[in-house]
């Protein structure tokens, strides 16, 4: 990405060898990023602000416990007032120089998007299940609303969380995420193809999946610049500068990770049992090892690809720096997963505090100027039901 | 409306600059005084609103305004008027150990009933609801792939050993509530070996492994006889939908567990829609003993053909549990229980 050398001021652009034109060997932490913005001076005050998650999971327990509680009593419809209180705690144990964030969403609209969501996920499973001569209408209609999805989804988050009285909004439209995302409307026409038989050649059905397959990482890349660089806080935008070939490089290492430990797997199970299918220990054994590349690669790339958007991500003059490590997520969800199957899901609470709490340690947050720079501007009213809709079909947005 | 002052000690953020300002806030009766920032302001009690207490966060008043005070959060703040007071009766319960405990065992109580007696019932009656003629093409679509992809070659059973069993099975059909929807279908899968499916839409497959290791047509009648008990009971729909079910639940309460989310909620999952299986297949066993006795065959021919098939695969392990079917030794037993009555 572009930076500004403190000594000449000159814009160098190229960031793989930190070496400025004018022969001046900068370090990371100095190199001071490039921002679209008039003349300002070069040297600027650099101040690491506080960022502590003060949950606890004690407190978050019982939250989560009643909660739960009244969800099922009611057969899911309390569901909405659960996902605020919860949000609430989230938000308000995340506290930045003294000050918590806020979480500002009312029940009533994710209750109405819920059941909106549910009613759309319904028409789905009928016709994959049942109806299948419709579905590729109902993929149709699904392609044309997915930026929808996307859009309205990304507003309502932004718009009810809030910071010392300012809110965030989310300004991308429709056309925008169109724009963003065309290539992969491409997609739902393959599997219609597939389901109506248009392609009879087998290889080609293989190397289309495998080139959907691999244009996946800058689909994510994608996804986070369009969500980054349409958020707001206040009157300053969100700036992203990852590429797509950095995605990449992280999506690719976690294959190798799950190849490798399959390979190994094989290779421990051959020289133990001999054979591979010789009796259901051998298998047993060769699941574990191979589910423990699928658990590290996990980590690997939730690490990475989590630092690796942070730590591109410009707010105004606020910068990140995010300091994941892929073995200490492994452990981290590891030791979450056994404890909760042994404490029969009792201890999910105290799985999500600390895994927020290791993501909030690793969390700097470097203020480049002043705060004063945030402008507050007059927030509007957006419907939840993107937002609901995104959740339901697993389509992870946030950052 | 209490006489007694109240002095809150905070930070006041005016919307315009995320810049907090050290302030107090005092309220004495119907007005509320805000000095320390900039200009000392005055506003009326009653248009206040405090946030909702969450756990001991900090909490928010929301200045008529537009501006906001924080302060910590304390008894007193639940004099003044509230954003939202549903919000605050479910903080209140939260803050109780003994609403806590109750909640665990009223959860633990309607997972348990909803797994063994809700989630079945629903389903059994939703799929009652539910035509057979919506699942044949189904049915068919699974047919067909298989056969595409040679996972089923055609049957070289003869056509006297296939017209004896299709007559076999006619009988059994006859007077069934279903009896116009079956088809019988014979295939040749060397890949399965010996089995026989009730595919969606009353589609009965039976291999030809199957009934060559049956020494007479009884137990080939026998197996045919499990077979109709699913579709009769609607097993492929009511598995589908309890399946489902299943899944939704165990995914919506630990999708927030932070971990790996596939498997922690997959091996719950998995063990439950299991249980699932296996409790149709007893019910299907049970409606072959009567089918069975009812056209004078004896559920005894099933006993014998299954441990034949046992002592053909190799006895079942200790992961009985993970099994699609009770265990073998179960079901010839009540094969033979079946035969005494």
């Amino acid at each position: 990405m572009p930076w500004v050398c403190a000594e000449c001021g000159e814009v160098n652009y190229e960031d793989s060898s930190l070496r400025c034109v004018c022969g001046q060997d900068v370090s990371y932490e100095d190199a001071i990023r490039f921002e679209d913005e008039p003349a300002r001076s070069i040297t600027r005050e650099r101040q690491n602000l506080a960022l502590e998650f003060r949950g606890s999971a004690r407190e978050y327990f019982r939250i989560w416990i009643v909660n739960l509680c009244l969800t099922l009593l009611t057969v899911g419809i309390f569901s909405a007032w659960a996902k605020v209180r919860k949000k609430r705690y989230f938000y308000s144990n995340i506290v930045l120089e003294g000050t918590p964030f806020q979480y500002l969403g009312q029940p009533l609209p994710i209750l109405k998007g819920r059941i909106l969501a549910v009613a759309l996920f319904a028409v789905y499973y009928a016709t994959s299940h049942f109806f299948t001569s419709v579905l590729p209408y109902v993929l149709a209609a699904g392609t044309a609303l997915a930026p929808w999805v996307i859009v309205s989804s990304a507003a309502f988050n932004a718009r009810y969380s809030a910071y010392r009285n300012i809110t965030f909004s989310f300004h991308g439209k429709y056309v925008d995420a169109l724009k963003a995302f065309y290539p992969w409307a491409l997609i739902p026409v393959f599997i219609t193809g597939a389901i109506l038989g248009w392609w009879n050649s087998e290889k080609m059905k293989i190397l289309i999946s495998v080139l959907i397959g691999l244009s996946f990482p800058w689909l994510v890349r994608q996804l986070k610049n369009f969500i980054v660089s349409h958020t707001y806080y206040g009157d300053r935008k969100g700036q992203f500068s990852a590429g797509g070939r950095q995605f990449a490089w992280v999506y690719f290492v976690s294959g190798w990770i799950v190849a490798g430990l399959a390979i190994i797997a094989t290779v421990v199970v051959m020289f133990a049992f001999g054979t591979l299918r010789n009796s259901r220990y051998s298998l047993l054994v060769y699941g574990l090892l191979a589910y423990s590349g699928y658990v590290l690669a996990f980590a690997y790339s939730q690490a990475n690809i989590g630092n690796l958007v942070w730590n591109n991500t410009l707010l105004g003059p606020l910068r990140f720096r995010s300091t994941l490590r892929s073995l200490e997520m492994a452990k981290l969800y590891l030791t979450n997963a056994v404890a909760i199957i042994a404490s029969g899901g009792m201890l999910i609470p105290w799985a999500v505090i600390r895994t927020l709490k290791y993501r909030a340690d690793n969390m700097n947050v470097v203020l480049e100027g002043s705060l004063e720079e945030f402008h507050g501007v007059e927030a509007v009213s957006v419907r939840a039901t993107g937002a609901e809709l995104g959740e339901l079909f697993d389509v992870d947005l946030s950052l | 409306m209490s006489l007694s002052i109240l002095n809150l000690q905070g930070l006041y953020y005016d919307g315009h600059r995320p810049v907090g300002l050290p302030a107090i806030l005092t309220v004495f009766g119907r007005e509320a005084t805000l000095s320390g920032a900039p200009s000392s302001r005055t506003y009326q009690s009653r248009q206040l609103y405090v946030s909702p207490r969450v756990g001991r966060a900090d909490r928010f008043i929301a200045l008529p305004d537009g501006g906001q005070f924080q302060c910590e959060d304390g008894p007193s703040l639940d004099r003044l008027p509230q954003e939202s007071h549903s919000e605050g009766l479910v903080a209140w319960l939260e803050a109780r150990a003994a609403v806590a405990i109750a909640a665990v065992a009223v959860i633990a109580a309607v997972l348990l009933a909803g797994y063994f007696y809700g989630l079945p019932v629903a389903a059994k009656s939703i799929s009652a609801r539910i035509p057979i003629e919506t699942e044949i093409a189904v049915g068919e679509k699974a047919l067909a792939w298989m056969d595409d992809n040679h996972l089923f070659k055609p049957t070289g059973l003869t056509k006297t050993a296939q017209d004896r069993i299709r007559d076999g099975f006619d009988t059994l059909r006859s007077g069934l509530p279903l009896e116009q929807y079956y088809r019988l279908e014979f295939r040749d899968a060397p890949a399965i070996g010996p089995n026989a499916f009730a595919l969606p839409g009353a589609i009965i497959v039976i291999t030809d492994d199957m009934v060559e290791t049956a020494e007479s047509t009884e137990e080939v009648l026998a197996v045919l006889a499990h077979e109709i008990g699913h579709v009769e009971h609607r097993h492929s729909m009511r598995h589908l939908l309890q399946d489902s079910l299943v899944a939704t639940l165990i995914t919506s309460v630990t999708s927030d567990a932070a971990s790996l989310n596939v498997s922690v909620g997959g091996l719950p999952t998995l063990l439950a829609q299991t249980k699932y299986s296996r409790q149709f297949e007893s019910e299907a066993d049970g409606f072959a003993f009567k089918l069975l006795k009812r056209h004078n065959l004896s559920p005894a021919a099933f006993a014998t053909f299954m441990e034949r098939l046992a002592e053909n695969r190799g006895h079942d392990g200790p992961f009985a549990f993970l099994s699609t079917h009770p265990a073998t030794a179960e079901r010839i037993e009540q094969a033979q229980a079946a035969a005494e009555q």
